[in-house]
């Protein structure tokens, strides 16, 4: 008995000496981050001095009554609209072709995927080059009689920036539709056929309900990612032009390692991971259904 | 010869061909920027934006980045490569071994407080980077870290994501396994890197496959923590030279970015299999 109880507590000590790692690394890489980070943000601090002052809520304040945030909270809506119905519409579109085929469907499914692995800084010059006023895309576009002024126009520079980052998740999301897909038991298409169901009613009463998951974790995704936006603004257009494409990450990096205000940059990072949530909050609340 | 009648099979070949079609040509605007990519890295600057297939070919840009550099460093980039593979290397290494050492003991052990540490493991996963980026930097900078490997690497050492993944499938294996390696002697660390990682070979391979993308995409974090030009990372380094002195240059632009392409393409396609599993199972789990 008592051999038994030895046994089991040496049981528990290995178990914690081999999560004690992972629990050191947590406390010092992100409990104690996430600590210091909310505690500056009461704080009017310059990273260079030494001085920190308590102002109480006065850096959130002033995060809400200055303009860039609510033009970058614009933008990061702008990016929202375009990206997250363009990147779905066509996700589930080249999902369903895929789920058609099986022979070369691992070929394919890989060929959409090959834009996911593009580093941001790689794929951010090669498009700002492709569509510059004079690049290759308008060289094309003007045989056809226009121009677009991808990202030089303040109208559609945005829209510009969700473009590619359509290109670079459009496979992404495709393979999680097709996993969705996939999932679908066959049977309920056969009894549905035999019902006399068209294929038009198959899919808004099937596929399209039975698929809720997917719908649900690709727009959590993508709120998320909207929320992330740095690499394809700074590099391309670096927030402008007229301030179109300021994002909320490149305000904090702004605030933060340009001006060095850490405890106003903090401040605004905390708002804009509360605004994120909510997002996904309600979003979630909208879009979720127990279908099972 | 009887007169030929369309019928429901002829339709469905007919279907099958333009699905196969309409996927083809889909993937035109997938590959282009890649090949445009190359095409505009070896064309004379007077060709690259408005010619798509170059009338005369230079290597001048390659030369550039590999043998000039107005840094005082001779070859900025090649150091900038070698920088990024080995900080996207190391951090695969430690993501995947603390991740099988705590998801192993996740998914096997028993001791109070396991529940609490797999949701705070959920918990974790919520949180958005941002929240994080200002209060580690300062914690680097306090450490001494910033231009440092460590700098680079300590935020991503270890993965809830991973952790999580490797608990999942770790589950699955059967437990007279691990009761034949205890009785035969062997410690928890080698039942878990001799007996659970070899059954594990594709979620290994997954968070390994993973982890080094997002490592080698990595940008906003190296651009915090790394000043000086010899230590940077390749997407920081070629970064700020497209902004900054090659900003007019777009051939050696374009030279740089399939320099920090090639290498991401080449694990790709020598792994594609295990990038669309991993999708599937993230796409899955939710």
């Amino acid at each position: 008995m008592n051999s038994i109880l030895a046994k089991v507590k040496s049981n528990e000590l290995v178990g914690y000496g081999l999560i004690l790692p992972y629990l050191i690394y947590s406390l010092i890489i992100w409990v104690y981050p996430l600590m210091w980070g909310i505690s500056i943000a009461f704080k009017r601090w310059n990273i260079i001095s030494t001085e920190k002052t308590f102002i109480g809520l006065s850096n959130f304040i002033q995060v809400i009554h200055e303009p860039l945030f609510w033009i970058a909270f614009k933008n990061t809506l702008y990016f929202m609209v375009v990206f997250i119905p363009l990147s779905i519409f066509l996700s589930l579109s080249v999902a369903l072709l895929l789920n058609r085929i099986n022979f070369l469907r691992s070929f394919f499914a890989s060929g959409y995927l090959i834009s996911y692995v593009s580093a941001g800084v790689a794929y951010s010059i090669v498009f700002n080059l492709m569509f510059s006023g004079n690049g290759i895309i308008n060289t094309w576009l003007s045989g056809i009689g226009i121009t677009i002024p991808w990202f030089s126009s303040p109208k559609i520079a945005m829209a510009s920036i969700a473009i590619i980052v359509v290109w670079k998740f459009l496979g992404y999301y495709s393979l999680i539709f097709l996993a969705g897909l996939q999932s679908i038991p066959k049977t309920i298409y056969e009894s549905a056929e035999i019902d006399g169901a068209g294929r038009i009613t198959q899919f808004f009463r099937i596929t399209i309900p039975l698929l809720n998951p997917s719908f649900t974790i690709i727009i959590i995704f993508a709120i998320m990612l909207s929320f992330n936006v740095f690499t394809e603004p700074y590099m391309i257009t670096g927030g402008g032009p007229l301030d179109s494409t300021q994002t909320f990450v490149m305000q904090i990096y702004y605030h933060t390692f340009t001006n060095l205000h850490a405890g106003y940059g903090s401040s605004f990072a905390i708002i804009v991971a509360a605004i994120s949530f909510a997002f996904v909050f309600f979003i979630r609340k909208i879009v979720e259904k127990d279908i099972a | 010869m009887g007169r030929y009648t369309f019928n429901r099979q002829d339709f469905r070949s007919y279907e099958k061909l333009l699905t196969y079609l309409l996927l083809s040509f889909g993937l035109v605007p997938m590959v282009f920027p890649y090949i445009w990519m190359v095409l505009a890295s070896f064309k004379v600057p007077a060709e690259i934006f408005d010619r798509f297939i170059p009338t005369s070919l230079t290597l001048e840009h390659y030369r550039m980045i590999f043998l000039m550099g107005s840094t005082g460093s001779a070859n900025p980039f090649i150091r900038a490569l070698a920088n990024s593979l080995i900080v996207s290397s190391v951090t695969t290494l430690s993501v995947v071994i603390f991740g099988a050492i705590t998801g192993y003991a996740l998914a096997r052990l028993r001791f109070r407080g396991r529940s609490l540490l797999n949701n705070f493991i959920l918990f974790q996963m919520l949180f958005p980077v941002v929240l994080f980026l200002i209060p580690r930097f300062l914690l680097v900078t306090k450490l001494g870290w910033i231009n440092t490997y460590q700098g680079m690497i300590a935020p991503f050492m270890m993965s809830a994501w991973a952790i999580f993944l490797f608990r999942q499938f770790f589950r699955t294996i059967p437990q007279e396994l691990i009761d034949a390696a205890r009785i035969d002697g062997c410690s928890e660390l080698r039942i878990i890197f001799q007996v659970m990682l070899p059954l594990s070979k594709s979620v290994t391979i997954i968070v390994a496959v993973f982890t080094f993308m997002s490592m080698w995409d990595e940008f906003l974090w190296y651009l915090i923590v790394t000043k000086d030009y010899n230590l940077m990372p390749l997407s920081v380094l070629l970064g700020l030279f497209t902004k900054g002195e090659y900003s007019s240059y777009p051939g050696i632009q374009t030279a740089g970015a399939t320099l920090l392409t090639i290498p991401i393409l080449i694990i790709f396609f020598s792994f594609r299999k295990f990038f669309t599993e991993g999708i599937a199972l993230s796409g899955i789990k939710g």
